[in-house]
């Protein structure tokens, strides 16, 4: 990392992200969230392989109707399934769904679906918000037109697309283009990445407005080092911090909305199954099989709760103002 | 007031305020808190709305429940199934047949057949005591007639227009006989006291030979040799009258009937009216309805809801789409405003209809039978299962229907009281008998045996069936309750099987002649139930060593390319059925074709005949014992796996009652019986909520 | 002053321009259509297209369309698919149904996100503030609809209440006392419901923003004066440090239609978050387009008055 950023100054000796993990270990809850997501990622890594299509150690769509609607830790129906049906721990260690599916396994399967939904909307949206931002930041008093006629600034033409953008109500715009698209998975993704930009442009741009105006990047930009270089080099460095923030905490917010669009019928279409999905389905046994909603439901909230405390407490650890 | 005062009391106020709020609404066990009209008011919930009040044009069953309070019937079944006057007082049911007279036959003793001749004959016998004439009332003498009558041709290319062509014949004079009570075997007995004069009259010798086919067809039906045309005689109730006031009679009856014939109106009635030749109104409250043949099932549509003839006549119908600006031509009953405010006689009559919202029905004080004790019935639409659920448990509905998973926890909940029986339908796996090796009745019943329907029963629908062994509602008569259930045996099965020539081979598969047995089992796709039961039958199957594929269609391809094509192995499919024996679409060897119901292929001449004779059969006696008889042939013969009925159980809130008026005038409460279906509402007009319970939990079931 | 508030005007016109641009073109230009999304969606019907094709006159070209279909909304003349009703009428007759429960839940998340927000900055690194912090996240991160049926099951199996829709069904002839109440009642647990996330946002600003005065100078010298320390919060720190909320008043106006869709489907309540999640399952466009439209309209009107409202309250910002 630039070793003049702004935040660097204040300490004396370690450097600067070293100071930043220093402050943020000592965040006991944002560890504990770090932590919970970590467990989330193993569980989700591990359960890919566990419950892949082909040949599955933990099957989630194998069905057995005579173990319909099974409360937690139940034990399968031995004289009603064959030996080959049987699940493979020998207890429904969540239960068991209105087709007798095993709910762990289908939980396994979701966790990294939920995930990857999570993570390459964000990924999406963090692209598009450096490379707006930057622009904006950098080439922001660039002007567009034809021949003579100068008309928009880049900055006022990217400002203006962050205000169109954040003036949409983003659940219902997204619920619109979900449901206008036919139903995929990666649809989902991009059309929550495409939405969600526009925080960390905003912040990019602010961030890189204040930076190119110190010493070094002056400095670098009198040397005739090329625009493109001068922002990937020195700017963008600099504005990892807030984009580490907002990412984390975007992540929490793409896996709530995937769950709210499953809840209402426009998620990640079966036979993938997500938490999300598995609540939906699961919302008319609410009084019969309440298992159902209350395993998803608390595994997205534990999940959306850990990465919103990590990213709370990056933020914290980030900011020297915080720090006391 | 200082900042942190406010700070304080703002978040206390307004959360004592919201709170308080719980004390002034009703809940389940106070639901008259502030609105003791909760009492007389009944509130039924559906996941869809109703589309079109008129009863006469409705076929879904929102639309039937609420015209089924706002209308009455001529006719409705009673508490054990059996016929009950409605709108009708009392009917009576005879028959007028007809024969032709064939003047060029002799009579047994030489003498030339004449009508005339035909008729002192057979009154000779009749005053003799015959036993063959017995139900005899009137013999008459019909004079030959010239009959002329356009009818309707279409083109033998399709697509081109329909014209209509003269049809004029002179009919030979025929016999009129009038009888007591229907006889299906009537003219087969006269045959035999006339030597077989009735087997050996040729109709076609009165033929324009040149006729084209389908003049040709209506012209053979003209001159039928012989003809029953049964008729029932409706001596209507006096003094009912419609919600608008205007007095019901048989003009309202006739009415009724013209409106579901009439093309334009496209009534899915249609086809159980069709069999009708005429309905007269000789009085003004005498309807007499004479069918064309014996049609038995014809009956029971009588008890359909009977329409107001001075709203939708033409006359009416014209003056209201001119009121609306629209073609008076083209204006039929389906777009009058009446299938939105429907009038009747029924016990309630049509307030508010708020589309996807609820319909609002009030007592009819006038009402004949004497009005409801319930003041209004609502019916609310709440699309949703989860919270049709809540509203119940709240109190703000009076009904639930509880899903077969739901049964047992909600059976000895106090709050409710719980009726239940079986459904009018079954589910079964059909066999496509054209096709091997489903010819063979021993692979059928193999096939058959297979199954553990018990474990289906228990695991797919949580013990909420009960098995069947036939092709009628078990409820009935008709169903034969001696047909033993075929045993779940495997390993006899087998030994079918093998009878059948199929061998295991070396890997296990059975196979004859070298050919694995192995077939494709089908079913449509959004059905769970139906789903499972697949599963199930080709695990148990595979079992026994048979290939068997399985595979959930659309529910267009399944129906449109598969079953109406007749283009499938087997399939898992439902039938839902009325209260009557007539299953002659479903089995009968006519009803083969493409599009037509009996898409397994199922024929066999003597169940044939018996679901010919079944429907022209009008003595409940001989109808049901050949009912049964059907019903042990077909269970021979297997041409479905007859698997299980569902069980319905509806629950309602315990404070509701039955209010009856005892002989000396008091008022008392009752218990709610059900009805031999195990439906509660028989005597919907009699219940009535009290504030708390009356008397111990309730447990009605059949 | 003036050319401030025309130079933002002039902004939000443009801004209102490219909106209506994006609501018109995302259900316009999905590919292939929405007529063509699926030639098997049965959702879809052959009158349905018709009308489709009908309401955005599909032959002319896309600007052609655009205004056309812009001056139908506006005029009132564009109708739903669904029942052949004005667009306009519709959502106006949402809105209102969904009023109260807006109105409710505003008060509920200023009522409480002040005084919360205060208490953990003036405890700030305590157990208190340590745990109300991961209860503010944990308000955050719970699915709306899962708290919803938590909250559910509890009243229902605890009190055997009606909580869904407007008001308990069949009970119009009532007394107006009752009548009130009940709307009350049934407006609680939807209300709170939405208000959760808002009072955990909001009290974590209220908490930052306080955090901020508290050790400004002025609270500082007014500490150091002797003064009594609650006087120093309330008087001095409060009025300062919040200020700047007032400007968020403007903000609340999007919220009308913005993050209702699913507490509405849930409880039932036919508000515009509804209509708007029926509309799009039976594909009907032009509510679809319109409320999109609407919303966005709604939010820039919200910035603007929030921006009218900083300017009054910050002298400092004059530009």
């Amino acid at each position: 990392m630039a070793s003049n950023s702004t935040q660097a100054t204040s300490t004396s000796g370690a450097s600067p992200s070293r100071i930043v993990w220093r402050f943020f270990l000592k965040n006991r809850v944002a560890v504990a969230g770090m932590l919970t997501v970590a467990t989330f990622f193993v569980v989700a890594l591990v359960g890919l392989p566990l419950t892949k299509p082909e040949h599955p150690t933990l099957d989630p769509r194998e069905v057995r109707l005579p173990d319909k609607l099974k409360p937690p830790l139940s034990m399968p129906n031995r004289t009603a399934l064959a030996p080959e049906l049987l699940p493979r721990l020998g207890v429904y260690l969540f239960g068991t769904d209105e087709l007798g599916r095993d709910v762990f396994a289908r939980m396994l399967e979701g966790a990294f679906v939920s995930l990857a939904v999570g993570f390459v909307a964000v990924g999406i949206a963090v692209a598009i918000g450096l490379a707006l931002g930057g622009m904006a930041g950098y080439y922001g008093s660039l002007t567009l037109g034809f021949g003579r006629y100068r008309l928009v600034t880049v900055d006022t033409l990217i400002t203006g697309l962050i205000d169109v953008m954040l003036s949409f109500p983003s659940f219902f715009l997204i619920l619109t283009v979900v449901a206008v698209l036919p139903p995929s998975i990666w649809n989902i993704m991009v059309v929550i990445g495409l939405t969600s930009w526009e925080g960390t442009a905003r912040f990019v741009r602010a961030e890189i407005l204040s930076l190119r105006e110190q010493e070094f990047v002056q400095a670098a930009t009198a040397l005739g080092i090329p625009g493109p270089r001068v922002i990937m080099r020195h700017l963008l460095p600099n504005a990892v911090a807030p984009v580490l923030v907002s990412a984390t905490l975007g992540i929490a917010g793409a896996i709530l909305t995937e769950s709210g669009l499953s809840f209402l019928g426009f998620g990640v279409p079966p036979p993938n199954a997500t938490w999300g999905n598995i609540l939906s389905d699961g919302k008319r046994y609410l009084f019969d099989a309440p298992w159902l909603t209350f395993i998803p439901g608390t595994a997205i909230f534990l999940l959306v709760l850990a990465f919103n405390l990590f990213g709370e407490g990056l933020r914290e650890a980030f900011n020297p103002k915080l720090r006391r | 007031m200082s900042a942190k005062t406010v700070l304080i009391l703002a978040p206390t106020l307004v959360s004592l305020f919201l709170a308080q709020s719980y004390f002034w609404v009703p809940s389940f066990s106070d639901q008259v808190r502030g609105d003791p009209g909760r009492l007389t008011r009944y509130i039924e919930s559906s996941i869809g709305d109703a589309s079109i009040l008129n009863p006469t044009l409705s076929a879904d069953s929102a639309s039937s429940e609420i015209a089924g309070l706002v209308f009455d019937g001529l006719i409705d079944r009673d508490m054990d199934l059996s016929y009950r006057g409605r709108l009708a007082e009392s009917w009576r049911i005879f028959e007028e047949a007809y024969l032709l007279v064939d003047e060029t036959q002799r009579l047994p003793d030489g003498g030339p057949v004449t009508a005339e001749a035909l008729r002192r004959r057979l009154e000779a016998a009749l005053a003799a005591g015959q036993p063959s004439l017995a139900a005899v009332e009137r013999i008459e003498v019909e004079p030959g007639r010239e009959l002329s009558e356009r009818v309707e041709v279409k083109p033998a290319d399709k697509g081109g227009p329909a014209k209509t062509v003269q049809l004029a014949l002179r009919r030979p004079p025929r016999l009129k006989f009038t009888l007591r009570e229907v006889d299906q075997d009537f003219f087969a007995k006269l045959d035999r006291l006339l030597d077989g004069y009735v087997g050996r009259i040729r109709p076609t010798r009165w033929l324009n030979p040149g006729l084209e086919p389908p003049l040709r067809e209506r012209a053979l039906e003209l001159l039928a040799a012989t003809e029953h045309n049964p008729v029932i005689m409706f001596q209507l109730r006096k003094g009912v009258r419609f919600h608008d006031g205007q007095e019901f009679d048989s003009r309202d009856v006739r009415f009724t009937y013209e409106t579901i014939m009439d093309p334009r109106n496209l009534s899915p009635r249609v086809p159980d009216f069709e069999p009708i030749k005429s309905v007269e109104t000789p009085g003004r409250h005498t309807v007499r309805v004479t069918y064309k043949r014996l049609f038995q099932p014809g009956f029971e549509s009588w008890g359909m809801g009977m329409l107001p003839e001075h709203r939708l006549n033409p006359e009416a119908l014209r003056a209201e789409a001119r009121a609306l600006g629209r073609d008076p031509d083209r204006f039929t009953a389906r777009d009058s405003n009446f299938s939105r405010h429907p009038i009747g006689t029924g016990p309630f009559r049509f307030v508010e209809w708020r589309t996807d919202q609820y319909i609002r029905l009030a007592r009819y004080d006038g009402h004949w039978d004497g009005p409801p004790n319930f003041r209004e019935f609502l019916y609310r639409i709440i699309p949703d299962p989860l919270t049709t659920e809540l509203t119940f448990y709240a109190g703000t509905t009076d009904e639930y229907a509880a899903q077969p998973h739901q049964v047992e926890r909600l059976r000895d909940d106090p709050r409710f009281m719980q009726f239940s029986g079986l459904a009018l339908g079954y589910t079964y796996i059909g066999y496509n008998m054209r096709r091997a090796p489903f010819q063979d009745e021993r692979v059928r019943t193999a096939l058959a045996m297979a199954i553990n329907t018990q474990e289906i029963i228990s695991y797919v629908l949580y013990g909420q069936a009960e098995p069947i062994t036939g092709p009628f509602p078990k409820q009935t008569d008709f169903y034969d309750p001696t047909v033993r259930p075929l045993p779940h045996d495997p390993a006899g099965a087998l030994r079918l099987l093998e009878e059948a020539g199929y061998r295991k081979n070396g890997e296990g598969w059975l196979e004859k002649d070298g050919k694995p047995l192995a077939f494709t089992l089908i079913t449509n796709s959004g059905n769970e139930i139906r789903k499972a039961v697949m599963a199930i039958a080709q695990n148990a199957w595979r079992r026994l060593g048979i290939k068997v594929e399985t595979l959930a269609l659309e529910w267009a391809v399944f129906i449109n390319e598969r079953v109406n094509k007749a283009d499938f192995d087997a399939l898992v499919l439902g039938w839902s059925m009325g209260l009557d024996a007539d299953i002659y679409q479903i089995f009968h060897s006519s009803q083969m074709g493409p599009f037509q119901l009996n898409f397994v292929g199922y024929r066999n001449p003597a169940a044939d005949d018996l679901m010919v004779r079944i429907r022209q059969e009008y003595n409940r006696e001989r109808q049901v014992a050949m009912a049964r008889e059907l019903h042990r042939l077909i269970a021979k013969d297997q041409p479905y796996t007859f698997l299980f009925v569902g069980k319905w159980t509806a629950l309602y809130d315990r404070k509701i009652t039955r209010q009856v008026r005892a002989p000396d005038g008091s008022l008392r409460y009752a218990a709610i019986v059900p009805t031999k279906l195990g439906s509660p509402k028989f005597h919907f007009n009699q219940w009535i909520k009290v504030p708390q319970p009356v008397g111990g939990p309730v447990h009605a079931a059949r | 002053m003036l050319a401030f508030l025309l130079r933002t005007a002039w902004k939000k016109l443009w801004t209102l321009f490219f909106v209506s641009v994006i609501s018109f073109a995302v259900v316009y230009l999905a590919p292939g259509q929405p007529s063509q999304i699926d030639p098997l969606n049965p959702r879809f019907t052959p009158q349905q297209l018709e009308r489709y094709r009908k309401a955005f006159g599909l032959d002319q070209p896309l600007p052609v369309q655009y205004a056309r279909f812009y001056k139908q909304l506006l005029t009132g003349e564009l109708r739903s698919f669904k029942d052949n009703q004005p667009v306009l009428g519709k959502i106006v007759e949402r809105t209102l149904n969904s009023l109260p429960l807006f109105l409710v839940g505003t008060i509920l998340v200023w009522c409480y996100a002040f005084p919360f927000g205060i208490a953990t900055a003036v405890k700030r690194n305590t157990g208190f503030d340590r745990c109300t912090t991961v209860l503010v996240f944990a308000l955050i991160s719970i699915p709306g609809f899962y708290l919803a049926y938590l909250t559910i099951i509890f009243v229902v199996d605890t009190f055997q209440v009606d909580v869904i829709g407007l008001r308990t069904f069949g009970r119009e002839d009532v007394g107006w006392l009752y009548g009130a109440m009940d709307r009350t009642w049934h407006l609680v647990l939807p209300s709170l419901l939405g208000a959760a996330a808002g009072i955990a946002v909001l009290s974590r600003y209220v908490r930052s923003q306080m955090l901020e005065v508290m050790s400004a100078d002025y609270v500082r010298t007014a500490r150091s004066k002797g003064l009594d320390e609650n006087r120093v919060l309330y008087h001095h720190a409060l009025r300062n440090g919040l200020l700047p909320f007032v400007t968020m008043l403007g903000l609340l106006i999007p919220g009308l239609i913005g993050g209702s869709v699913i507490f509405e489907t849930i409880f039932a309540w036919p508000g515009i978050g509804r209509l708007g999640y029926e509309a799009i399952l039976s594909r009907d466009y032009p509510v679809v387009i319109a409320l999109n439209f609407v919303a966005a309209v709604l939010t820039l009107i919200g910035t603007l008055l929030s921006d009218l409202l900083y300017m009054l309250v910050d002298p400092r910002i004059r530009l």
